[in-house]
């Protein structure tokens, strides 16, 4: 995944980024491609942000590990969210760097982005969100 | 070189200026700023275009090298680039706001000529009346709607606008939503009317129909079926021999000898070269904003703070339209997919509304992209992610539907367009710091209509609606105007009604800018209306 966050900082924000649109029957977003939408935006217009990401992921881990004593990325998927929730709303135990809730907010964003957006952009493989909500491409 | 005419800027304005200028037998060169860019160029990015632009934008303004500084509300004033919050950018390219735009086709009515006569002058705005009156116009929205091709409902339009001939086109066929709206107003006895669109619902003028695709505002059409100054006017006036296209060519001054006739342009090439044509007559058809800047950015010693500005008022009144809408959660799916999506609209509330100044036209919305939906068409109460998300997502994609319009703006003339005395663009041009907020008022206005667009949600059958108050805020993006109003008064207007700087034979506006206000309904088929009859009438007095 996106070459220049860690091994465990990619762990965290595919947690993350199942957590933000969970699998039900229809994908969640590691499988609707998210993660590569990610990892191209990181090499285009969101290269700037990599480093913020790395650092919110750490701190999104050192939450988990000091409210449930373990990484984020090992907790199951009801303690991720209320995790998730918690920090998004301010309710943070450990240092952040920067504002908690406005990194949450940001990466939904773009989540969300990468599950709803085009094709093209990397993520929504094979339109799969788009089927889902049933929007259809005409020419 | 040397030129009759240089045009700046390729829009809605420009566009018809060259036409009607070319077709008179006149030299013209228009310069634009942006790209000669093709369907595909532009593509069908979700993420970059002129609809949601959460990233920078393919369609221009370009990101490097041309930021704007905004000042906020609260007086904070920030550095911001072409697709950031802030910026108020119109598309940069070739045919300007209308390759892309969704070509809803109004005339103003009536009374959106006689705002200060119809209700008065709010304390602290400069709401004022215009010069001309709708029937001064109507013969050129007449060829505006002929000569770009507008498709409407010349009865329904007959009920709000004296009109003298149909529209060339036949509205579009309705879908969902409008079915179940015009239901919604029958049971509330309101007026409705299809939405009339620059959009070819049959073949026209050589070009084929829409095929309805749904990636329609924002977007560039597939089918060339979707009318602006690109495939209509501009190919028209060069069609003709006698009109130059430049693109990539950025206007940078008006030159102007110190009798103070205008001589021509000073432009910049992609290169960074500068040049200087000379014309008989200068035309600013560059957008409410970028054309105050222009002429702000062309001081003499007869006008030091720019042409026609010896009054302060170049930049000042910038305007759009608060929006005031509602969302409302439907039993059925109204989303059927067809593009353009806007059809069917009502103006009963566009004047007339107990205890507001002016009001709006109420319409359905165009096809909704999911990203955008998703950033702007969710309950509030509902988690912005998780699974209650993605639920609601996928059940109601399909049902919910926005009702909302362009309330008529009480300008303020605190609103501008200036200069910033620090931040150069890529060429060393000063860049437009952009300041201040529509009137008070406007959002009295707009809080009534959101409550009309409830109404129409919920007669039409919404189990439930929502909304959010507008913000008192500058809204001068895709529908700025009013930088170089229109006034027999030069101490308040910049131009005469015939578009002409006050004190300056040769020297045009043919854009938004002229606006004196901009309208209960979208503003663009004025501009064209209004861009006609001044070039018409150039030409006649040359
Ligand atoms: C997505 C979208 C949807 C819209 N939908 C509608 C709609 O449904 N109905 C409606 O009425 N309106 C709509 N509009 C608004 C409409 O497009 C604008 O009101 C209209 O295009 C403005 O016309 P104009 O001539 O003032 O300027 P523009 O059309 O913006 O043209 C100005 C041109 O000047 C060029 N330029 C700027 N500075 C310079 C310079 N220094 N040198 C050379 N060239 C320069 C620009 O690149 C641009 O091409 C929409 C706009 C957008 C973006
Ligand atoms: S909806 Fe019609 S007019 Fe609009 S872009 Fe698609 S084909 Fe063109």
């Amino acid at each position: 995944m996106a070459a220049d966050l860690t091994a465990s900082q990619s762990a965290t924000l595919r947690a993350v980024v199942d957590t933000v649109v969970p699998a039900d029957d229809d994908p969640g977003g590691v499988e609707a491609g998210v993660l590569r939408y990610l990892a191209g935006q990181f090499r285009g217009d969101l290269a700037g942000l990599l480093a913020y990401y790395g650092a919110g992921l750490d701190a999104i881990d050192a939450e988990a590990r000091e409210v449930y004593g373990a990484g984020f990325a090992l907790l199951r998927p009801g303690r991720r969210e209320a995790l998730l929730k918690a920090v998004e709303a301010g309710d943070t135990h450990t240092p952040w760097p920067f504002d908690a809730a406005t990194f949450v907010s940001t990466v939904v964003g773009h989540v969300m982005e990468g599950f709803y957006g085009d094709p093209g952009n990397g993520g929504n493989r094979d339109a799969v969100s788009w089927r889902m909500i049933r929007f259809e491409v005409r020419d | 070189m040397r030129v009759d005419a240089v045009v700046v800027g390729s829009g809605a304005g420009g566009g018809v200026a060259a036409a009607v200028l070319a077709q008179a037998g006149k030299q013209v060169l228009v310069l634009e700023r942006g790209r000669d860019v093709t369907y595909e160029e532009i593509g069908r990015d979700h993420l970059r275009n002129h609809r949601i632009a959460r990233h920078p934008h393919r369609a221009g303004t370009d990101l490097e090298g041309n930021p704007r500084v905004f000042v906020d509300v609260a007086g904070r004033e920030r550095l911001v680039r072409a697709h950031e919050p802030g910026f108020h950018g119109n598309p940069t390219l070739v045919g300007g706001g209308t390759r892309l735009y969704g070509a809803q086709a109004w005339r103003f009515l009536p009374a959106d000529f006689a705002m200060a006569s119809t209700y008065g002058v709010p304390a602290g705005s400069s709401l004022a009346d215009w010069p001309i009156g709708y029937d001064d116009l109507a013969p050129f929205y007449e060829r505006a709607e002929w000569e770009i091709g507008v498709c409407g409902d010349h009865v329904a339009s007959s009920r709000h606008w004296p009109r003298a001939k149909p529209y060339p086109m036949p509205p579009l066929p309705e879908g969902l939503q409008a079915r179940a709206l015009r239901q919604g107003a029958a049971a509330l006895g309101w007026d409705v009317l299809p939405v009339p669109l620059l959009i070819n619902s049959v073949p026209y003028a050589g070009r084929d129909g829409c095929t309805r695709c749904g990636h329609c505002v924002g977007f560039a059409c597939p089918a060339d079926a979707k009318n602006g100054s690109h495939n209509t006017v501009l190919r028209r006036a060069l069609a003709t021999g006698r009109a130059r296209l430049l693109p990539e060519a950025v206007a940078e001054r008006v030159e102007c000898d110190p009798a103070g006739r205008v001589t021509g342009v000073r432009w910049v090439d992609r290169s960074g070269a500068r040049h200087v044509v000379e014309a008989e007559v200068v035309i600013c058809a560059a957008g409410a904003i970028e054309t105050a800047r222009l002429l702000q950015n062309s001081p003499t010693r007869r006008e030091p703070y720019g042409l026609g500005n010896n009054h302060d008022q170049v930049g000042r009144h910038l305007q759009g339209h608060t929006y005031a809408w509602a969302l409302g959660e439907m039993p059925e799916p109204v989303h059927d997919g067809l593009g353009p999506g806007v059809s069917l609209a009502t103006l009963d509330f566009a004047h007339q509304n107990d205890g507001v100044v002016g009001g709006a036209m109420l319409a359905d919305e165009f096809t909704v992209l999911p990203i955008a939906f998703w950033a702007r068409n969710l309950p509030p109460d509902l988690p912005r992610w998780g699974l209650d998300n993605k639920r609601y997502m996928r059940e109601n994609y399909r049902r919910v539907m926005r009702v909302g319009g362009p309330v008529q703006e009480i300008p303020s003339p605190d609103a501008r367009a200036r200069l910033d005395r620090h931040v150069r663009d890529r060429w060393g041009i000063p860049v437009a710091r952009l300041s201040g907020t529509t009137h008070p008022e406007t959002l009295r206005t707009a809080a009534h209509l959101a409550g009309r667009a409830r109404a129409w949600l919920h007669a039409s059958g919404a189990r439930r609606t929502w909304t959010e108050p507008a913000h008192l805020a500058l809204h001068a993006g895709q529908h700025q105007s009013g930088t170089c109003r229109m006034g027999d008064d030069e101490r308040a207007s910049v131009v005469d009604r015939w578009g002409r700087v006050h004190g300056h034979d040769n020297l045009y506006v043919m854009d938004a800018s002229v606006h004196v206000t901009n309208g209960a309904l979208n503003p663009v088929l004025t501009i064209m209306a209004l861009a006609f009859r001044a070039a018409e009438r150039l030409c006649a007095d040359w």
